[in-house]
């Protein structure tokens, strides 16, 4: 197909993968780019290319058909929260379908599989199972209403990367931050399976996807194609901060007796409850509140005009700061989910994706630490 | 003129929900005469939330004859016409930054306002933050002593929630981050140091005339001699957020975290210190409130604004000169070599 002259509309346009299609699709020379974006105010970034931004929402088919415009491909990377992740992209799928577009290329995850993938899910033809995780499960619920549509007739393709990296992706920047933070470990070593997807690896297997008919009705794991571990990942980002993190080793059995000492459910929630109520996002939907607007910022006013000795004391009492002196801090252990993630075994294959549409990384683990370290000098993470 | 001013709010999106209304309602001098937004529902549920007790109206037309003056909260792209058809019904008008989205028409709304008399104000609030003035008299002070450098740097991921969504079109917004967040630096920047001589300017803009960062070195001749400044904003990603202007003898830093407060850094017998200056005496009010208060005094005393016309002109004078003779910032993040596939399109 000759997708170069169709219009492509984008979902997840203002996230990161979506905003790093919309800008390859517009060095592609794609004419008419349209991206679907949920919250304006997050669009900075596509902002500024000429993409027309498509105010519309995944829970909401008349404003995706309105957002879809004469649009021949969709490229779908939007998620929206865990619950509604099946229905958006049914949502968006039954339009596309009304429409007639031509490809539906569908972002899904390697996740599918679980957080800890079990042992023989290298290859796509490996059964899903439930996991009991919601971001998982329903990411391979949604596969399954993705391939349905394939059988109605509407030429979808399914990609499945792993931890996608990259300028701008949350895997890097958190990295960094939890560096500085000392909220790093090495667990049993570093020897888990990373998969990384440098995210235009990913963009160049959405191309092949585009191009390649073998595709449709396909499920692929798109990864680097490199055996990366999550200590090459952790060390690869360690090497750029100044100064050298240190970070340490924590084992299986470590985290298994720091689990024992989780707070009961009263202490829990109450801390729980704590820094939600510390929380940016929180903070930001209280402002909508205009009550709420006017004492915050009378508190904030208020706490300003506080000497700073006096300031940070109630910072710290608040939980908001760390007191100054403080007494040695405990062996750093990783959250639970960091842990899952960090002690995968599976390396996904992509031979599939090899053989059928030609995929082959271009862009390898250490060249795209290099364009990250780039990117991060320019945005001041180092 | 007798108080109290009789005023009408043009645009009822986030500006003025955040600190108009609360500057204005706050004044003993200012009578809110009535809100205005094409979108009348938005005026009235303001209206309602607040409980104020004016009119809501979607055109401003039907209250030219009124109000004394108004605030010009619209989005840019209206701030020309709506300066023009005020300051021709014979209103001072206090507008919202960029005073127009170009500096012809600027200076058309500039020399208007002197033909008529009437008070032109421009919605610069950094102005009426205390570390402005508190810098100037640092400056002339000598504190610093010869102050060579400065680099100022602002940014965040952009969370502006505007009510239209004007922002990411370039017609009606007139630029990104160096038109939006930009003028606030320049116009300060030019306020302190004096004119531009020399600049470079570079963005990140690819084809839609919103860029999401911007980069713009200067040099200044003005009072203090010859300053060399680099200036950053991003809406993309947090900077260090302050302002740092290096001297021979300590060096002086804004954080826009504290807007109230200068800090001195300088050695001690060798040891470096820092010491944080402020007012003895000055209002406690928000930048808005001193803001708007300028704008009554200047009515009611026939004097000049803090920030008039001509100060906008020169801030988008350099704006367009900016924009003029950009170059893109070098992204090679971005700009990898494209696929077979890719470079047959």
């Amino acid at each position: 197909m000759n997708w170069r002259a169709q219009t492509i509309f984008v979902t997840g346009a203002t996230g990161f993968i979506g905003g790093r299609v919309c800008e390859r699709l517009f060095q592609a020379g794609v004419p008419k780019v349209r991206a679907l974006v949920h919250s304006m105010h997050r669009a900075a970034r596509i902002a500024r290319l000429p993409v027309e931004l498509c105010s519309g929402d995944l829970m909401n088919r008349e404003s995706l058909r309105s957002a879809l415009g004469d649009a021949g491909i969709v490229i779908h990377c939007g998620l929206g929260p865990a619950a509604s992740i099946v229905r958006g992209t049914e949502n968006m799928l039954a339009v596309a379908h009304a429409a007639g577009v031509e490809r539906f290329i569908h972002i899904s995850t390697a996740a599918v599989c679980g957080i800890t993938p079990p042992p023989g899910s290298e290859r796509e033809d490996a059964p899903l199972r439930r996991t009991g995780d919601a971001y998982c499960d329903n990411k391979a619920a949604t596969e399954k209403v993705v391939l349905d549509y394939g059988r109605r007739g509407l030429p979808v393709v399914i990609l499945r990367p792993s931890i996608v990296w990259g300028p701008y992706s949350a895997w890097n920047t958190r990295l960094m931050d939890d560096l500085r933070a000392g909220h790093v470990a090495f667990i049993e070593g570093g020897r888990g399976a990373c998969n990384t997807t440098y995210v235009d690896n990913l963009i160049d297997a959405m191309v092949l996807g585009l191009e390649n008919d073998a595709a449709l009705n396909q499920a692929f794991f798109v990864t680097d194609g490199e055996r990366v571990t999550w200590g090459d990942f952790i060390h690869a980002h360690m090497a750029i901060v100044k100064p050298t993190p240190e970070v340490g080793e924590v084992s299986r059995e470590e985290i298994e007796a720091s689990r024992g000492k989780a707070p009961g459910l009263l202490i829990g929630s109450m801390k729980a409850t704590a820094r939600v109520a510390r929380s940016k996002e929180f903070r930001q939907m209280l402002m909508e509140v205009p009550v709420t607007e006017a004492a915050m910022k009378k508190a904030w006013t208020w706490l300003n005009s506080l000497p700073s000795e006096k300031r940070e004391r109630l910072r710290a009492r608040l939980g908001v700061r760390r007191p100054v002196a403080q007494a040695a801090q405990p062996k750093f252990i990783p959250d639970p989910v960091t842990v899952a993630t960090q002690s995968a075994t599976v390396f996904f294959s992509i031979e599939k994706a090899r053989k059928l549409i030609g995929y082959k990384p271009r862009i390898h683990f250490a060249d795209g630490m290099r364009l990250v370290e780039h990117w991060m000098r320019f945005a001041g993470y180092v | 003129m007798k108080t109290p001013i009789r005023l009408a709010i043009l645009g009822c999106g986030a500006i003025t929900r955040s600190e108009h209304i609360p500057a204005v309602t706050a004044h003993p001098s200012v009578e809110l005469i009535a809100l205005v937004d094409a979108e009348l529902s938005r005026a009235q549920g303001l209206i309602r939330n607040r409980s104020l007790s004016c009119q809501a109206v979607a055109d401003y037309h039907e209250i030219l004859g009124q109000v004394d003056a108004v605030i010009n909260a619209l989005p840019n792209h209206l701030h020309f016409i709506g300066n023009q058809e005020c300051l021709n019904a014979g209103l001072h008008v206090l507008c919202e930054k960029p005073l127009a989205i170009t500096a012809a028409d600027s200076r058309a709304s500039t020399e208007l306002a002197e033909q008529k008399k009437l008070v032109l104000a421009v919605g610069m609030n950094r102005r009426f933050a205390a570390s402005h003035p508190l810098l100037k008299l640092i400056l002339e002070d000598g504190l610093l002593g010869t102050v060579r450098d400065y680099d100022f740097q602002y940014g965040g991921a952009f969370d502006w929630r505007s009510a239209s969504g004007f922002y990411f079109d370039r017609a009606k917004a007139g630029g990104g981050a160096l038109m939006d967040f930009g003028v606030h630096m320049l116009d300060s920047v030019l306020d302190w140091f004096g004119p531009v001589s020399w600049f470079d300017y570079q963005d990140d803009d690819w084809g839609s005339g919103i860029e999401a960062n911007m980069l713009l070195d200067v040099k200044h001749k003005g009072r203090f001699g010859e300053i060399a400044g680099h200036l950053q904003v991003s809406r993309t990603f947090s900077l260090k957020n302050r302002l740092l202007v290096g001297g021979s003898a300590a060096s002086a830093e804004i954080s826009t975290q504290d807007l109230e407060v200068v800090v001195i850094h300088r050695p001690l017998a060798g040891v470096p210190v820092s010491q944080t200056m402020q007012f003895e005496d000055f209002p406690g009010a928000k930048s808005y409130y001193r803001q708007l208060d300028n704008f009554v005094t200047s009515i009611v005393n026939g004097t000049k604004p803090e920030v008039d016309g001509w100060q906008a002109v020169r801030t988008l004078e350099l704006v367009e000169n900016c924009y003029a003779h950009k170059r893109r910032i070098a992204e090679p993040w971005s700009e990898i070599e494209m696929t077979e596939n890719e470079a047959r399109a």
